[in-house]
């Protein structure tokens, strides 16, 4: 018999749980060329915003060992065009759509939040903290426990759709953002979001990237994001999402062990534009040959 | 658009630190144009994670095309010293090609170092379809002058300069530009490729002279098929990725930053 890969993660049915992490994916469009998209778990769709945003100048990407360093500066055409084009597109998919948004303002989060709740195509909302709060001195909402659980209870106000919250890891203690957003209404969390980063090139002695910091991602933070599931996974009652440099379904099994009830594909797409495809076929190989019937058979069975 | 493994027919170092790479792959072969690109994964130790961009040099024939790079960082280092028989991880064509109008009749191809790659195989399908060219490239020095393969019976003339004047007249290509619109007469279009202060001097001669000009451009790429969005450019209706919109642009349209 076939392993079940299906998974709840709050309220939401997933095939598996594989999903696409925000930002890596486009709207789908883009892979949907390499990838049958109602294969996915969930596709999580680029940050939205209110308003249409430009984005940072370029270069907006550079290569580190095992990783690279990004700041695109959430470049995106705003609310209303993302309902018109990109879910108009999702429409013929079976496949959940997550929609990640983003603000510089709390009233933005929610206004964002309200406009995407009338939209029957979105089954979940991920709420990425991790943006400057203009209001804030330009500090990321996400940097402490007060101003997560802020924009989190705001949001949670104006929308009935299963909330994940993406915590930053650039925090001080990660375990403590996670359970004050989760005290105030959130359905899950996703982990991590990116690092912050730099690089200089020596010969002109300029930063790499046109915005001096970036984020870093890929295989080189990986054991940063298993360790901080794991903390997380230990300290929450809602579903974790594992995320942070999985490249294949063995990186993939790690954040499971820890306690992810499903995971994330980010960079790899760029490298691999059938990533999530592979990763999902390997995970059902795995579960197979290990005689598991369940991916909840191994959710959080590290031995520590 | 594929995403396969290619064998590498042969590696040749045609000048300092210039690669060129034949690679036997029928399905991108048979179907690129000039100024398409392929997105090549090149450390097969996986310690570089991104593909490094390149644009088609020549379309050998229906199963063979060529790759013209130069070594500037370790992901190209890395695919000099790629061993011949052995198979590249390549995503491909991607990418808007050169576009030559019907009422085009003479043209002229400007390159800047590397920059030649794609305008060489443009200017065998302007052989083809039998349209006039001529060629003015601009490198370094001639150690860094990669030969353009015209045929005997092609009609285009090479032009070169050298920074240092050690080939052809001293001076960039854009001077060698400005000095080729002086003694000839004028092209119906301009395609050129370079680094980008060249493209924008390009840009500012041909209008300056009323010439259609449009331009291959570069950018750090992640994906290299429109998801990341790491490869915009400013252009009059907003930003543009240069992997899925371009690379080749209407110089008019770009706003430089």
């Amino acid at each position: 018999m076939e392993p079940s890969l299906s998974v709840d993660i709050a309220g939401i049915k997933m095939k598996n749980p594989v999903m696409t992490a925000s930002g890596t994916f486009g709207s789908g469009v883009e892979y949907s060329d390499f990838v049958d998209l109602s294969k996915l778990g969930a596709i999580v769709t680029k940050g939205v915003t209110l308003n249409e945003r430009l984005g940072n100048p370029t270069p907006r990407i550079y290569e580190t060992p095992c990783g690279m360093l990004n700041s695109i500066g959430l470049q995106n055409k705003g609310v209303e065009a993302f309902i018109r084009e990109d879910l108009k597109f999702l429409e013929k998919f079976d496949v959940p759509v997550i929609v990640n948004i983003a603000g510089s303002t709390i009233e933005e989060y929610t206004r964002v939040a309200e406009r995407l709740s009338e939209e029957s195509m979105v089954k979940g909302l991920e709420l990425n903290i991790s943006c400057p709060n203009v209001k804030d001195g330009g500090l990321a909402f996400g940097a402490s426990v007060k101003s997560a659980v802020k924009v989190t209870s705001a949001v949670r106000k104006t929308t009935r759709l299963p909330l994940i919250v993406k915590l930053s890891p650039n925090v001080g203690n990660i375990v403590d953002i996670a359970k004050g957003v989760e005290d105030v209404g959130a359905d899950a969390v996703s982990l991590i979001n990116t690092l912050i980063g730099m690089a200089i090139d020596i010969n002109s002695f300029e930063p790499q990237l046109a915005n001096v910091f970036g984020g870093l991602s890929g295989p080189a933070v990986k054991p940063i994001a298993v360790a901080m599931v794991w903390q997380v996974s230990q300290a929450v009652d809602i579903p974790v999402i594992g995320m942070g440099g999985i490249i294949n379904a063995e990186d993939a099994l790690e954040f499971f062990l820890v306690g992810a009830k499903a995971i994330a594909v980010g960079t790899a797409n760029f490298i691999y534009p059938e990533a999530t495809i592979k990763i999902i076929n390997g995970l059902r190989e795995f579960l197979k040959k290990s005689d598991f019937k369940n991916i909840s058979d191994i959710i959080n069975k590290v031995k520590v | 658009m594929s995403h396969i493994e290619a064998r590498i027919l042969t590696k040749k170092e045609v000048a300092q630190d210039i690669f060129k790479l034949s690679l036997f792959c029928p399905e991108i072969a048979s179907t690129v144009i000039p100024g398409q690109f392929v997105h090549i994964e090149c450390g097969k130790d996986k310690k570089f994670i991104l593909r490094r961009p390149f644009s088609v040099h020549r379309q050998i024939n229906e199963d063979v095309f060529e790759i013209l790079f130069q070594v500037v960082g370790k992901g190209t280092k890395s695919l000099a010293e790629v061993e011949v028989d052995s198979c590249l991880d390549i995503i491909g064509p991607l990418g808007n090609g050169f576009k030559i109008p019907d009422d085009c009749k003479n043209v002229l191809l400007v390159a800047g170092g590397i920059g030649v790659a794609p305008l060489v195989f443009l200017a065998e399908k302007l052989f083809l379809s039998k349209i006039s060219f001529n060629v003015l490239i601009g490198c370094a020095n001639c150690q860094k002058v990669v030969r353009f393969p015209l045929k005997d019976e092609m009609t285009g003339k090479i032009y070169f300069s050298t920074d240092d004047g050690s080939l052809g007249s001293k001076g960039n290509a854009a001077d060698l530009l400005l000095n080729h619109l002086r003694k000839n007469e004028k092209p119906d279009r301009i395609f050129a490729c370079g680094p980008e202060p060249m493209l924008k001097a390009v840009t500012s001669i041909a209008t300056r002279n009323g010439i259609s000009c449009f331009l291959s451009l570069e950018e750090r790429m992640a994906c290299g098929i429109g998801a990341c969005l790491s490869c915009v450019c400013k252009t009059k209706s907003g930003n543009k990725r240069v992997c899925v919109d371009g690379p080749v642009f209407n110089a008019f349209d770009i706003l430089w930053e």
